[in-house]
């Protein structure tokens, strides 16, 4: 049986008092589309950056394509590509600098980062906006950069947390597109979101994390059970909206 | 709408109070300080009575505080949220009584009361008689008035760019003149005072061109009505009032401008090139080609070398001007000036911020540190030895003591040296976030980091001082050696002490942070740039 492109076992990481993460297992297949949902601060990028080796866990281990990123990090961090969620960049490069340097940095010849720089920023659609100084582009435009960052290495395993937060439908597609692309050709995605419906539309597998607990994990199918993964996801993790009963001036039928 | 802006105002004062114990002390510090500033500015006009130049000085004062009025509000634009029309716009608020409440706004604060009161010194510096003393009590009215206007239709007019990317580029370059002049008050003009080089005769004639300004208009409408013209004085009050009134129609009309339009932000230009300079040269090229468009296109980088070449200059300055002139402080400039080149980085992972993840994801051993740290190590030393060169020459000339320009290049070469070392062992052992306030051009060390900023200061200053002691050794023991020996060596050995300085501390620091770089990080996305 093929090893899984991302496996964790026993992960965990308080900060002072509050577990943020509490001894979490979780096995991605390589060539998955994973998604990783949970409410606010239930432990997700806290996870995904233990997973990266930017932030030393309390315990438990992490491998990517069976290299323990804790253990081995320079070997992880090589198959690795990171999508952070406020995808804040080198803001004085232009998009193009940024993604030549990103090449760069990964070791690629000067040739060889310059055309992937390039190739990355037509099917980004950055091209008309490759000179531009990163400062001045949008958040989609930023995260399409960050993308482009992470991808330029061609990385067998690319986290990305809250990759579709602020970007608009356009940008949206174009990054789903790519993802989908990704892992046609047998690498691995894991991308934390709040958004139901896209994890739903896009991945075929599914974790639910609640207050540093995985609480389900599985195939898209299996985690929902014949409801939306919306209501799967309310049920696991409970709702916790107020009646509203002190907004009854509120409507057009009110004044 | 008056009441309801001055209360806002208020209301903002009180809430950056509640915000943390630095923002309680920085206002208790600014309060004070404003009260130092209206009793020396009262005594100082007060002073100038039965002086032939006090209207000179008067208009020198005046037009100083106008300015003062024109450029801080600039650097404050996002702090003070009165400021900007654009956080108003969504409100159903008619555009004149808007101007009043703002207006009034602005004149809510120790800082004006400070500058009104202070400026009530003309009343027993410039002004005689019930006449004069009543003019001088409109002039003053008027002139704060004016200020006040005049930021506010500057601000107002600016608001587009000050809110974008680039205007708040422009807002934080004006530090560099600020901090100058901060320095001219402080380090030169006591100096000069002192050398009797400075008298308030110095100022006559200097109202030739000034008392057309508006400034000047109110100080001379003092003077003439003391002096028994009340008909000019009337006039120059007549002739501030109406400017004030031309520039209030002004400010109304771009405030109407204002809260229609949109900021400039979309409207950026396009970078030359494109391509990455020294990329070829590995991973330390491409972190040198990063770091060097950062010294050019990075306004903190800027105005850090800007600030350094003033400290350089102001710690000169008593060499240049006091009575017995020492050489040997041209030497210590040269120690100060290599200092800061530490202090200002000694927390580069701070002052890279959340992009740091980019650059800590291809760094995995010490080679890939020892390259990052020299990349920029290369950069740094690249821009500071010509610069702090060209300075020890500079001042080294203006003292009448040239030979010492190459006894301060000596220090300079290996101060640089040790800086590098220091700012690349501070950077990996007591790395901080950085903050800025949202609006704020200033960037400080982030609310319980304080210490670590303090060590990284004094730790380059003591530190820099230290390592170049050697080559200060040298410098004395071969003082009646002959120059042309003497200099060419001492500069060649410093040069070669700083270089072997430097690499030194790459080593060291690039393994004190082989097993660090997951707490880097951390400190790094903690920076909020």
């Amino acid at each position: 049986m093929r090893e899984p492109a991302i496996a964790v076992h026993e992960l965990r990481k308080s900060f002072g008092a509050k577990q943020a993460v509490a001894g979490i297992d979780l096995e991605i297949a390589a060539g998955s589309f994973a998604g990783l949902v949970g409410p606010n601060g239930a432990g997700k990028t806290t996870s995904l950056s233990m997973m990266t080796g930017l932030l030393r866990p309390d315990g438990g281990r992490v491998l990517i394509d069976g290299l323990d990123v804790w253990a081995d990090p320079a070997a992880a961090k090589a198959i690795i590509g990171v999508v952070p969620a406020e995808a804040q960049l080198f803001e004085r490069l232009s998009g193009e600098e940024l993604l030549e340097y990103a090449g760069r940095l990964r070791g690629l010849p000067v040739a060889e980062a310059r055309g992937r720089a390039g190739q990355l920023l037509d099917v980004l659609d950055l091209t008309t906006d490759a000179k531009r100084l990163v400062a001045d582009y949008s958040t989609g435009m930023r995260k399409k950069a960050a993308l482009g960052c992470a991808l330029i290495h061609n990385p067998s395993v690319l986290f990305l947390d809250e990759p579709l937060e602020g970007v608009d439908p356009v940008s949206a597609d174009v990054i789903r597109q790519l993802l989908t692309r990704f892992t046609g050709s047998g690498s691995t995605v894991l991308f934390s979101s709040h958004v139901m419906e896209l994890v739903e539309q896009v991945c075929d597998h599914v974790s639910i994390i609640d207050k540093g607990h995985i609480v389900a994990t599985g195939t898209t199918d299996q985690v929902r059970g014949g409801k939306t993964l919306q209501r799967a996801f309310i049920d696991l993790v409970g709702s916790r909206a107020g009646e509203g009963e002190g907004l009854s001036w509120l409507g057009s039928s009110s004044n | 709408m008056a009441r309801l802006l001055v209360q806002l105002k208020l209301r903002l004062l009180r809430n950056a109070l509640r915000s943390s114990t630095r923002a309680k002390a920085s206002f208790a510090l600014s309060t004070i300080f404003a009260g130092l500033v209206a009793v020396g500015t009262f005594t100082g006009l007060a002073l100038l009575r039965g002086q032939s130049t006090s209207v000179d000085v008067t208009a020198v004062v005046f037009t100083l505080f106008a300015f003062g009025w024109l450029m801080l509000p600039l650097i404050a634009f996002g702090l003070d949220g009165t400021l900007d029309p654009a956080t108003l716009a969504l409100y159903p608020l008619r555009t004149r009584p808007l101007a009043v409440g703002l207006l009034a706004a602005s004149a809510t604060g120790a800082w004006p009361l400070a500058n009104l009161l202070g400026l009530l010194g003309v009343t027993v510096g410039l002004a005689s008689g019930a006449l004069g003393l009543l003019t001088a009590l409109v002039a003053v009215v008027l002139e704060v008035l004016f200020c006040i206007t005049l930021a506010r239709f500057v601000t107002t007019s600016m608001a587009g760019l000050l809110r974008s990317r680039r205007g708040k580029d422009l807002a934080a370059f004006l530090f560099i003149p600020l901090f100058a002049l901060y320095e001219v008050f402080t380090q030169v003009v006591p100096r000069l005072a002192a050398n009797g080089k400075l008298t308030t005769s110095s100022f006559g004639g200097v109202d030739s061109w000034l008392r057309w300004l508006p400034p000047g208009l109110a100080a001379h409408a003092i003077q003439d009505a003391s002096t028994g013209h009340a008909g000019t004085a009337l006039l120059r009050l007549a002739l501030l009032a109406a400017i004030i009134i031309v520039l209030g129609w002004l400010w109304i009309r771009a405030l109407s401008h204002a809260l229609v339009t949109a900021d400039t932000s979309t409207q950026s230009s396009q970078v030359r090139g494109g391509k990455l300079p020294l990329a070829r040269y590995g991973l330390r090229g491409t972190v040198a080609a990063r770091f060097w468009i950062y010294q050019r296109r990075d306004p903190t980088a800027l105005i850090f070398w800007g600030i350094n070449a003033v400290i350089m200059m102001a710690v000169s300055v008593s060499a240049i001007l006091g009575r017995n002139p020492h050489p040997g402080i041209l030497i210590l400039s040269a120690v100060f000036g290599a200092a800061f080149v530490g202090i200002f980085h000694a927390n580069a992972v701070g002052w890279t911020g959340p992009p740091f993840v980019l650059d800590a994801m291809a760094l995995s051993n010490r080679r890939t540190l020892r390259a990052y740290l020299s990349g920029q190590n290369v950069v740094i030393a690249v821009i500071a030895v010509p610069l702090l060169t060209a300075i020890s020459f500079g001042l080294a000339l203006l003292a009448n003591f040239p030979a010492y320009g190459f006894l301060g290049m000596a220090v300079d070469l290996a101060g640089i040296g040790a800086a590098l070392a220091l700012g690349n062992l501070f950077t990996v052992t007591m790395p901080f976030p950085i903050e800025k306030r949202a609006g704020s051009p200033i960037r400080t060390t982030a609310a319980g980091y304080t210490s670590y900023g303090v060590a990284g200061t004094f730790g380059n200053l003591f530190g820099v001082g230290l390592a170049v002691a050697p080559v200060i050794v040298a410098i004395v023991l071969t003082g009646h050696a002959p120059a042309a020996v003497r200099m060419p060596i001492l500069v060649l050995c410093a040069a070669g002490y700083g270089l072997l300085l430097a690499w030194i501390g790459v080593r060291i620091a690039a393994r004190a942070a082989e097993h660090k770089l997951p707490e880097l990080c951390q400190v790094a996305i903690r920076s909020k740039l």
